[in-house]
């Protein structure tokens, strides 16, 4: 028996006062003397925020309220447990959450009942020893820290680890995470080379659907599907790219089989809900809403768009009433949060449309345009692409439009929110129109973007940087234009010398890109570049 | 979607609830059997004793036929990946503790620490457990689990110094069919879970095999497990 073991404070979440009892034994006869318990989510949620927990041993199946997930991704949300504190799921049985893969989110090792002490005692101290070799790992992860996470795993591969193929699938992780795309695939196939395992055959699937490669990508998840039915990231991954080539149908059977498997996962449920409602199958999409929004209860994935989304089902199926009553619920459920406001009013506006009381409708939708005003800037894509929908049922097509511009001004190279805008004109009979809008406001950044490189590359760096502090003013967020502006500025350093000033608006403009995409590749060059140039004195 | 339950969904929850059950309830003759043999009651010692026995032998047929219900629904989370093989056996060794001691036998493993192999972990423990469950009925006083590695397979083999088994089985064709006996309430379940188990696991064309044999070098019978 080690020591960590015995010195460690340890939570005990179960429903069952027996197996509390009986855990609470197996840990005081190990030496163990710091043991709290929780009977329920709430309660072990409490506990959490007041303690620093060594290992939290909670069963997966808590009766009626949040499940043993919920409460686990609730509490890693909230920072209630870091890196270093160990996370056994007790479970009755396999099940799909339990397969690598499946949850964004997951515990340090599933225990299956029946348990005994001496089982619980090796493996609580297989964990601790294995915690020690993985917490510098995560911590770098959570604080972005990708290069160093990446030079840690290359540093335990070296040192022949116990768990090789673990370190493997953390590093592809990360070389996928920062756009290393020869890297991952280098990895993959040298794992593959040996044995076919799924997690490197999805990994393949993922390089490919990046690279726009997309009926390669769904060979390759349905292959993975075929061999290993309850894969859950193949199969998420395959509706994905059956909704990028356009096979709708297809992407609901896809997601209808993997809630059958899996029905917990909010995002999972509401793509099945969005899936089915541009199906036509509307009372599917209610189901799937409906569901999204009661499994989101508990969750931190809980989102007001599953009620906005189901309140169009609603009104679609003729019921406005029960549209009214779910917008008044989402009102409730996010008192203080300015984008579900104006999410929320804008679907409300619908409604009242759909109901003849053009009044009301016209009164909603000015609130959701005055809310946008207050919130300048800060309003989601994702947001702004709902009121647009809205703002094109009420027939105000030229205010939806300049929305969906600034939208895609500000993403213009994110293809999955352009095909959602697309999808949108399409439903209001504009296909042309909207193909129109999309390329000329991608066409604009592209032509300013260049334009400021080009510059840069005939040796006017300055010029170029001017060109493109004035694209970024007026697009915030637009990740390429950030990272080209970043990137001009370390060229002037490196050329013309350090400047404190320059160089804290690199810092500033890294710090944005990393907000809109922690996994932008030049992120994480350019920073190293920024600290070789600026560290050294 | 329906939310309708079916007959074998019923059945399949409840045999959650029973393992439950069953789970306090080993652990708690465990520590009653314990107290037992420090106060010298030997006598009451073996009687909980071979209650545990039956006991974990409920606990090993409910968890069989619950994965191969799911199995069966192509709902169960197959999950091939790598693994320590020691390990592996070390947990199953411990899960198997208190029959070993409570049986008197002597059980050692040949295995090396750095073996690692693919394969869905919690059903190669199903496996091990049953095939344990088993020799504890038929050996002598040993048991020895070697893990060999032959051209890319992993074979792994449980034997014991019993009388090992009868030529009726060892001639049978279908592994299934060697367990089936209902004068001593042998079904059939437990080699019919570790055929299924083993035809899972492939690796390209190869498939995983099962065979029981006589000898070894235990000179009892052994279970003869392999892995591509």
């Amino acid at each position: 028996m080690t020591l960590a073991l015995r010195q460690s404070t340890i939570l005990i979440i179960d429903d069952f006062q027996g197996m509390r009892t009986m855990l609470r034994e197996f840990l005081k006869s190990m030496g163990v003397t710091a043991i709290d318990t929780a009977s329920n989510g709430k309660d072990a949620l409490q506990q959490l925020s007041g303690t620093k927990y060594d290992i939290v041993i909670c069963d997966y199946n808590l009766g009626p309220a949040a499940n043993g997930q919920q409460v686990l991704e609730e509490a890693k949300i909230k920072n209630y447990v870091g890196v270093s504190t160990v996370w056994v799921m007790v479970t009755a049985e396999k099940t799909p959450e339990m397969v690598m893969g499946a949850a964004e989110i997951r515990p340090d090792d599933y225990l299956l009942k029946p348990i005994n002490q001496a089982l619980l005692e090796t493996r609580l101290e297989k964990l601790i020893e294995r915690k020690q070799s993985l917490a510098p790992i995560e911590a770098a992860v959570k604080s972005l820290n990708y290069a160093d996470a990446l030079a840690q795993c290359d540093h335990q591969l070296k040192a022949k680890v116990t768990n090789p193929h673990e370190i493997l699938r953390v590093k592809s992780d990360l070389l996928l995470a920062m756009g290393d795309y020869a890297g991952a695939t280098a990895l993959f196939e040298s794992v593959l080379a040996v044995r076919d395992v799924p997690w490197a055959q999805t990994g393949l699937g993922k390089i490919l659907f990046h690279d726009k490669k997309f009926a390669e990508a769904k060979d390759i998840f349905r292959r993975v599907l075929q061999e290993n039915e309850v894969y859950m990231e193949a199969s998420d991954w395959l509706a994905k790219t059956c909704l990028m080539l356009g096979q709708h149908q297809e992407a609901q059977k896809v997601l209808l089989d993997a809630v059958k498997l899996s029905p917990n996962a909010p995002t999972r449920q509401k793509l099945l809900g969005d899936t089915a409602f541009k199906n036509g199958a509307l009372d599917l999409a209610q189901a799937a809403f409906e569901k999204t929004i009661k499994i989101g209860e508990f969750s931190p994935h809980k989102t007001p768009a599953a009620y906005t989304s189901l309140a169009k089902v609603f009104t679609e199926q003729g019921s406005p009433q029960d549209a009214l009553k779910t917008l008044a619920q989402s009102k409730k459920e996010f008192r203080y949060n300015t984008e579900a406001a104006i999410q929320t009013a804008a679907a409300e506006s619908v409604v009242y449309k759909k109901m003849g009381q053009d009044d009301k409708a016209e009164a909603a939708m000015h609130e959701a345009e005055r809310l946008i005003g207050t919130a300048a800037g800060k309003v989601s894509a994702e947001v702004a692409i709902d009121v647009a929908d809205s703002l094109l049922k009420m027939g105000r097509k030229d205010k939806a439009c300049s929305l969906l511009q600034e939208v895609v001004k500000n993403n213009h190279e994110n293809i999955e929110l352009s095909k959602n805008i697309e999808a949108i004109f399409e439903d209001h009979g504009l296909v042309a129109e909207g193909q129109a809008l999309i390329a000329e406001s991608r066409g604009e950044v592209v032509a300013i973007n260049n334009e400021g490189v080009t510059l840069a590359k005939h040796g006017d760096l300055l010029a170029g940087a001017n060109l493109l502090r004035t694209a970024a003013e007026k697009l915030p967020n637009n990740e390429v234009i950030l990272i080209n502006l970043c990137g001009l500025l370390i060229g002037m350093l490196s050329k013309e010398g350090k400047s404190h000033q320059i160089a804290s608006e690199a810092r500033e403009l890294l710090d944005r890109v990393r907000h809109i995409n922690p996994s932008n590749k030049n992120y994480h060059v350019y920073t190293a570049a920024l600290n070789r140039i600026m560290g050294s004195h | 979607m329906s939310d309708e339950i079916s007959f074998a969904d019923l059945m399949a929850s409840s045999i959650h609830d029973m393992k439950n059950s069953l789970n306090l309830q080993v652990s708690a003759l465990e520590k009653i059997a314990v107290r037992c043999q420090a106060r010298g009651d030997q006598s009451g010692f073996d009687e909980l004793g071979a209650i545990i026995f039956q006991s974990n032998r409920m606990n090993i047929q409910l968890v069989e036929m619950l994965s191969l219900y799911k199995l069966g629904k192509s709902i169960y989370p197959v999950d091939m990946d790598e693994h320590a093989v020691a390990e592996v056996i070390h947990e199953v060794v411990l899960q198997s503790q208190f029959m070993l001691g409570f049986k008197g036998i002597q059980l050692s493993v040949d295995c090396a620490d750095d073996c690692y192999w693919y394969f869905d972990k919690e059903l190669l423990k199903g496996v091990l457990v049953n095939a344990l469950n088993n020799a504890y009925e038929y050996t002598h006083d040993r048991i020895a689990i070697v893990v060999r590695l032959h051209n890319k397979t992993l074979e792994l083999r449980l034997e014991d110094n019993g009388p090992g088994y009868p030529q009726t089985m060892l001639r049978s064709a279908v592994a299934s069919d060697k367990g089936v006996n209902f004068s001593t309430g042998s079904t059939g379940l437990g080699f019919y879970f570790c055929e299924q188990v083993a035809h899972m696991h492939k690796n390209g064309s190869k498939r995983g095999t099962l065979h029981i044999e006589n000898g070894g070098t235990l000179g009892g019978g052994c279970f003869v497990l392999t892995l591509p």
